[in-house]
């Protein structure tokens, strides 16, 4: 058609995209809906803030879900994928930031924001100085919405909604990069569905763990949401260490460990069948939180911290696990430990979680494949003809798999190194710059110095909290994503 | 005198294994037919072979009907088609026919599970050439100094061909000379390609190939003493990562304190054989010179295998190793035609596929009394069989048992124990023999060892 000629932009597959978009808020609305009845019972005047934005969010987006059925099934393409997913959780952050703007929580849209993708993204970074002082209401969609982004908006699209049909798996696929996206039944949205089943269960079960050790209900469910979510909102100011128990720590260590490998790894696990592709990462995964536990309570040893050796071990534990699976929890000012512990806590948020978990970072399966990859590069050295195979037990990675890697490990590393320019030139110091792009962009939300483990993130300024907002997108989309549509190709006519 | 009744065989495939089968069973006075697709392959082989030879679909259970597939006592599909040599299998064993032998090259297919293919499937025995040649092989580097190791007699003996190199004490003195360290009984001696039953008299000369008998666990020390030296082969290098290479290379990658590298000239291939592989160096390596062997240690290899698919490649490969100076440089070599160069080149050992699946094949034909067989390059062959009670051989004494079957005794298996076969030895219905024939054929085995008719 003579149409196409002289278009410029892309050619975009809205009639895609927009359902996608509509379902994600229609996700985002009925939270919203849950918080207003919160409110309205427990009369803290938050309903307005919440019931007005669902009033409007609910009804525009059925029909945009709506729609889909409709049309007929055209292919999505991969760049429609990636901006419908983009879209997707820049809209969620959005809506959700609305509620926080009208009760009053914030004055300026962008701290709204902030904290809302620090939900969504499952950071847990917040603004808020006091959490105690907010309603019940705001607690409650905080957490929601970390469980909601928890294993991901648009599997739970695809999991309610899925009457795109193919296109699903285009966009399946961009919330969840390569190493990551799997399918444990022929139809993606069969496999959403039993994802979403699982972390339902699990939440549910998490709940009740928090009920049975002597926490309200409120707050067992608040924490339910945050810990499967290894999202890391709490209702106290103090986080976990305002309940001083014991068995509620021991609760969100066991959740938090639980909920950093990929769900589909227990369904496998259900089954009986097919684990070893899977198991290379969960093995090399408790390793790490093992020996990461060691090493960092050796350090506290040696530099004579102050406790029994039952107390730090317990915190170092609880830390460790709390930096790797991304859960940003906290039951001691890990900012005061020697420089080697905080050093090393910084490099294992780099780690996360295992791939397709609810945790960020870098993945465990990454890690370890990088790991790999150096040692055979080495290897290749001494033997040049040498055929190298990446594998891990029971599965064979392509090359093209191991250029993937190493791809995202430069772009990871280059993201990381810009970001920590940026905070720089913020007026930060070094290690408040660093670690607060290693705290958003491996979604952990817990960082050093002025943002430290009992800091909030107040200490940043608005472009700061700006750059961040960005990298929790990036971090939680695993960068590729987000970075596609910063490329000139991208809005290029008639590229596939 | 009594001759067993000649069986009615089928086979299906004109290639060189089924040429090979054809022949050898055609001098055994059996009834062949023989046929293939391949109309000029047919008259090729019409003048050749003592057989019935035509044209055909061997898979067509309308021509297997016509052929009298169903009263055939023995059916062998040995087309290059796995597909079609299965299908023929089934419908034989479908028609009636006695037993089926299908040959199928590749292993996706059964894998090591032959159970399958005959319980489920009703196909006797399942041949792998390639599989077959790659275990050969093996035996032949996990026994040190011995190019070929065959166990009889349900595993208790075996046999083992060991060259003799300058290293060996058994040089300057006689056969009879030698010292024993266990009981085994040097049987045979192959010189200049030829097999001959050895005397306590006979001095052997370096290159001669010695076969020994002795029971399985003392095979190792045994040949060691022969060979002159004990060394474990610890590095490996194997050329060609094909049908053969790669079996090879899994088998062999198991073993403790062995590492393989496997060189394969193919990409693409290359990197197949090494996602298979988890403790072998695979190299993708285009050339065969002899810089490109040096370069991956060969001149220190424990062993040398050539078996890439081509035989001209491999035996320049083997003798380059030979050169250089690896331990061992054993070759695949396919065709028959190249079989004299192996020697020529001081190459240790070759190993034909074609020879193995001919082994198998024939072991299926000769008879409940005779158990394993092993062929050995000049058409001789260690065949294992049963005293039957009251045959001829029985309560003779091992000397006249040899006599008169021209045959030479190399083990006794009686009891479960292996004994030492002296001439004064005399025989009892029921002994498991393990037997050298110098040439081809079973009647005189027959004859003296199977019950009167």
């Amino acid at each position: 058609m003579r149409l196409a000629r002289g278009r410029v932009g892309p050619n975009l597959n809205w009639q895609l995209i927009v359902p996608i978009i509509s379902g994600t808020l229609l996700a985002v609305g009925l939270g919203m809906l849950v918080c207003a009845a919160q409110a309205l019972v427990g009369g803290d005047g938050a309903t307005m803030a919440f019931a007005g934005p669902a009033a409007v969010v609910i009804p525009l987006a059925a029909v945009g879900v709506a729609s889909a059925r409709r049309l007929p099934s055209m292919p999505l393409r991969a760049r429609d994928g990636f901006l419908a997913v983009t879209l997707a959780w820049l809209a969620a952050a959005v809506v959700g930031g609305v509620p926080f703007l009208l009760h009053g929580t914030f004055e300026r849209p962008l701290d709204a924001l902030f904290e809302s993708m620090s939900g969504f993204t499952t950071t847990g970074a917040t603004l808020i100085r006091v959490i105690e002082g907010e309603p019940d209401a705001i607690l409650l969609w905080r957490s929601l919405s970390q469980w909601i982004g928890g294993v991901g908006i648009v599997v739970l699209v695809v999991a309610i909604a899925p009457a795109t049909g193919l296109a699903t798996q285009r966009v399946f696929y961009a919330e969840t990069s390569g190493v990551t996206a799997e399918r444990l039944t022929p139809r993606i949205a069969e496999t959403a569905k039993i994802i979403w089943g699982l972390y339902l269960v699990v939440t549910t079960t998490a709940v009740l763990a928090f009920l049975l050790v002597g926490m309200g209900l409120f707050d067992a469910v608040n924490h339910g949401f945050t810990t499967v979510a290894t999202g890391g909102f709490s209702t106290r100011t103090a986080s976990l260490a305002a309940f001083n128990s014991i068995g509620v720590e021991i609760v969100a260590l066991v959740f938090m460990v639980i909920s950093g490998v990929n769900f589909a790894f227990y369904w496998r696990a259900l089954r009986g069948n097919g684990i070893w592709p899977q198991a290379a990462e969960v093995r090399a995964y408790v390793l790490i939180l093992l020996g990461g536990t060691a090493v960092v309570t050796a350090s506290l040893v040696v530099s004579e911290e102050p406790g029994s050796f039952a107390q730090t071990l317990h915190d170092a534990g609880f830390t460790v696990t709390s930096i790797i699976t991304s859960g940003g929890f906290i039951t001691t000012d890990f900012d005061q430990w020697n420089d080697f512990a905080r050093g090393f806590l910084l490099l294992l948020m780099f780690v996360g979680g295992c791939a397709g978990s609810t945790a960020g970072g870098l993945k465990v399966i990454r890690v370890l494949l990088l790991a790999k990859s150096a040692g055979q590069e080495v290897q290749r050295q001494l033997r040049p003809k040498a055929v190298q195979v990446l594998r891990t037990r029971g599965r064979i990675y392509t090359e093209e798999l191991r250029r993937g890697v190493l791809g995202f490990f430069a772009i990871y590393m280059t993201v990381t190194a810009v970001g920590t320019m940026a905070m720089l030139a913020t007026g930060l110091d070094m290690i408040s710059a660093f670690s607060s792009v290693a705290a958003t962009l491996n979604v952990v939300g817990l960082g050093l110095g002025e943002i430290g483990a009992t800091d909030n993130f107040e200490a940043i300024s608005g472009p700061g909290r700006a750059i961040l907002t960005v990298t929790m997108l990036a971090g939680r989309l695993e960068v590729f994503t987000v970075l596609v549509l910063l490329t000139p190709a991208f809005w290029r006519p008639n590229v596939a | 005198m009594h001759h067993t009744a000649p069986v009615r065989v089928i086979i299906i495939g004109l290639g060189e294994v089924g040429r090979h089968v054809a022949r050898t069973l055609s001098a055994e006075h059996h009834d062949v037919t023989i046929i293939d697709a391949d109309p000029k392959r047919v008259e090729a082989a019409q003048g050749e072979l003592d057989a019935l030879v035509m044209t055909g679909n061997g898979a067509s259970p309308k021509v297997l009907r016509e052929l009298g597939a169903g009263k055939a006592d023995l059916l062998c599909a040995v087309t290059q088609s796995d597909e079609v040599n299965v299908i023929a299998a089934l419908a034989a064993n479908q028609l009636g026919a006695g037993q089926t032998v299908a040959r199928v090259r590749d292993s996706e297919y059964f894998g090591d599970d032959d159970a399958f293919a005959r319980d489920a499937m009703g196909i006797d025995f399942v041949v792998n050439p390639e599989r077959a040649t790659a275990d050969d092989l093996a035996e032949s580097i996990l026994v040190p100094g011995a190019v070929h190791v065959e166990h009889f007699v349900d595993g208790v003996v075996s046999v083992a061909e060991v060259i003799l190199t300058n290293r060996s004490p058994l040089l300057g003195k006689s056969i009879g000379e030698r010292r024993i360290v266990r009981p085994s009984f040097v049987f045979g001696l192959i010189r200049d390609g030829r097999a001959v039953a050895a005397e306590p008299g006979h001095r052997p000369k370096v290159g001669d190939h010695l076969l020994v008998a002795s029971a399985r666990e003392d095979i190792a020390p045994v040949v060691a003493h022969l060979a002159g030296y004990a060394q474990r082969v610890r590095d490996l290098v194997i050329f060609g990562g094909g049908r053969v290479g790669l079996p090879l290379a899994k088998r062999l990658e198991r073993e403790k304190g062995l590492h393989v590298t496997l060189m394969e000239r193919d990409g693409d291939r290359a990197r197949e054989v090494a996602e298979q592989l988890t403790r072998t160096t695979v190299l993708h390596e285009e050339g065969v010179s002899k810089e490109v062997l040096l370069a991956h240690g060969v001149d220190r290899a424990g062993a040398f295998v050539a078996c890439a698919g081509d035989d001209r490649a491999n035996l320049l490969a083997a003798l380059h190793a030979r050169q250089l100076g690896a331990g061992l440089s054993l070759a695949v070599v396919s065709r028959e035609e190249f079989t004299p160069l192996v020697d020529a080149l001081g190459i240790d050992a070759a190993f034909s596929p074609r020879l193995v699946t001919a082994e198998a094949i024939l072991r299926a034909v000769r008879g409940p009394n005779v158990h394993g067989m092993y062929l050995l390059s000049g058409g001789a062959e260690v065949v294992e069989v049963q005293t039957a009670m009251g045959c001829r051989g029985a309560g003779q004494t091992v000397e006249d048992a040899n006599a008169n079957a021209a045959t030479h005794i190399a083990a006794i298996v009686r009891g479960g124990r292996v004994i030492v076969p002296r001439g004064s030895e005399r025989l009892a219905g029921g002994d498991r023999l393990v037997v050298f024939n110098t040439r081809s054929g079973a009647a005189g085995l027959r004859k003296v060892f199977s019950a009167a008719a």
